[in-house]
């Protein structure tokens, strides 16, 4: 199996992002998300939500009270188009892909009444009620779906078949999949998210919900708005290994990473900055480790590596895209979301992970991610093989 | 882009489909294909629900019917999930689970993605393009159609599974195996792209 995808192509637009929205565990918008990154500070506690007695672990990374999926949806979306500057004519014709695991409400439905609650169904009424373009497209391949968007939506606006694309995700911590988690002794026991580390068990889930203004960079310089980066890249790749293990050589990430480098005629020395997958799961971490190394080559011992979900915790569907506003929001900043929960080094996981806040300064690293011509990754992986990459970089 | 509901399936077209999107279809498999087709297929590893097991049976008749025929490497393909209402069955089973306070079984942990018949096929077959999985008939044709024109995947299996919504109903799923159309206008000019 080769390591890049050489046939991998992209249109001829160049990709921004022109602005985004979130809400985290830390609150909503991106400062407090940014600020809980930077400095390495976790928000795991104890899950009062739902009932935890009987289940194995009982902490997630929660915002406060029970937000409804629908309507942290809709305020994202709104945030995202306000800070792009979207009047409502041009969101009037701008798509929505949208990633979620499914109309929450689908599973406890009466049986007649399911039909209703398709999961596209609930995604047009995410885009009615935001005044986007009709329909809406939904994606559900857990863990990579919101990065499927978000390189759907680039390859779209990339070949001119869109001037923009909103893309949304969301995840709110819930009964159903923290039971599904712990039956499959996937969470961690020790209540901490630990990527890379010596004693890591696994990871734990965190609420998420994000959305990002994608479009070409002729149309935001048109009506003189200011892109926060520009996506650069993206690629995706399967393992052809297991239903829901990694590949072990991580031959599968590394092409999803080839790819992304590819179509965004960026060598690995460029890349100032990787935003790992980085569950927290023995097996992942160390498949994702290969697949750095052998991607990125001598650069993978010394790029800058940190996983945000060991602050912010694994929103599933939502994840891929939590952390793209993670990874741009950093990049912009100029400083290194940090590794948080580390207690020692994995041998199995040789990479150069930010372990501690940086000094506010210049920034740090060997292309300093805020630094005209950093580039930063962020990668997700998920059931299935399935593997994504993104490439962002500064205007 | 439409919101296609269950009923898209009970009789689709997927060469019309691809056809408006400059694809082709080089193979299909579904289920139940004929009278013989009464009881769901078994998957071991999956259990409790028809989702993954239809999608698996549905995508093994399309890749044995291919010209290539059963067991010939494919070149890099993806795999494209959709579905309208994803696992309902497994879904609706969890939240009995949860609601009685009963234990989940630890097999649901995965089946919970509909990415895991897509690991499934992908590791059986040899398919080594993106797994990617949507929401709609629409969407997975559009999908396959991004993954195939931007050089993701040489070529794109497509698998389309429902289960029964309401009483009644029945559970099905249809796979088609997907190429580009050569000499397409709107691919070729992507040759080479750059921004």
């Amino acid at each position: 199996m080769t390591d890049t995808v050489l046939t991998a192509r992209r249109g001829p637009r160049s990709v921004v992002v022109g602005g985004m929205g979130v809400l985290s565990a830390f609150g909503r918008g991106v400062e407090p998300l940014l600020g809980a990154a930077l400095a390495g500070r976790a928000g795991f506690g104890p899950v009062g939500r739902f009932e935890v007695a009987g289940r194995r672990v009982d902490r997630a990374a929660l915002h406060p009270g029970e937000p409804s999926l629908e309507r942290e949806l809709d305020r994202v979306v709104d945030e995202a188009c306000g800070a792009a500057g979207l009047s409502a004519a041009r969101r009037a014709g701008c798509p929505l892909y949208l990633a979620v695991h499914g109309d929450p409400a689908l599973a406890r439905a009466a049986p007649v009444r399911r039909a209703e609650h398709a999961v596209e169904a609930f995604a047009a009424g995410v885009a009615r009620r935001a005044g986007l373009a009709g329909g809406g497209r939904a994606y559900t391949s857990g863990c990579t779906a919101s990065a499927d968007a978000v390189a759907d939506a680039a390859s779209a606006v990339a070949r001119g078949r869109a001037e923009r694309v909103v893309v949304a995700a969301g995840y709110l911590v819930e009964a159903d999949q923290f039971a599904v988690f712990d039956a499959g002794g996937a969470l961690a026991r020790d209540g901490r998210v630990r990527p890379f580390s010596a004693g890591r068990t696994g990871l734990l889930l965190g609420d998420g919900v994000a959305a990002v203004v994608l479009e070409s960079a002729d149309a935001a310089r048109a009506r003189g708005a200011e892109p926060l980066a520009v996506l650069a890249g993206w690629g995706r790749a399967g393992d052809a290994h297991h239903v829901c293990r990694p590949r072990p050589d991580g031959a599968g990430l590394a092409r999803a990473v080839g790819a992304a480098l590819l179509r965004g005629g960026v060598g690995p020395e460029r890349v100032g900055y990787v935003n790992a997958h980085g569950a927290g799961s023995v097996l992942g971490d160390r498949a994702e480790a290969a697949a750095l190394l052998r991607a990125l080559g001598p650069v993978a011992e010394r790029v800058p590596v940190s996983s945000s979900k060991s602050v912010h915790g694994q929103a599933l569907e939502a994840g891929a895209l939590l952390e793209l506003v993670v990874t741009v929001a950093a990049l912009r900043a100029g400083r290194l979301p940090v590794n948080a929960g580390l207690l020692g080094p994995d041998p199995e996981c040789p990479l150069h992970l930010v372990r501690a806040p940086d000094p506010v300064g210049p920034p740090t690293g060997p292309v300093a991610p805020g630094s005209p011509g950093g580039f930063a990754l962020s990668l997700s992986t998920a059931f299935g093989g399935a593997n994504t990459a993104l490439l962002v970089g500064v205007p | 882009m439409s919101a296609a509901g269950p009923s898209a399936l009970a009789d689709p077209d997927p060469w019309r489909a691809a056809a408006d999107l400059g694809l082709r279809v080089l193979a299909a498999g579904r289920w139940p294909e004929s009278g013989a087709d009464a009881a769901p297929p078994v998957l071991p590893g999956f259990t409790g629900s028809s989702f993954s097991p239809l999608a698996a049976e549905a995508a093994r008749r399309c890749l044995d019917a291919h010209a290539s025929g059963p067991g010939a490497a494919l070149p890099v393909t993806a795999v494209v999930v959709a579905s309208a209402l994803g696992d309902v069955a497994g879904a609706a089973q969890v939240a009995r689970a949860v609601d009685g306070g009963d234990r989940l079984g630890p097999l649901l942990f995965f089946q919970a993605v509909p990415n895991a018949v897509a690991g499934h096929l992908a590791a059986r077959r040899g398919l080594t393009g993106p797994v990617v999985c949507v929401g709609g008939v629409r969407s997975g044709f559009e999908v396959a159609e991004v993954l195939l024109a931007d050089g993701d995947a040489e070529l794109a299996l497509l698998v389309l599974v429902e289960q029964a919504a309401g009483p009644g109903g029945a559970d099905r799923a249809a796979a088609v195996l997907l190429a580009l159309q050569e000499h397409c206008p709107t691919h070729r000019q992507l040759e080479g792209a750059r921004p």
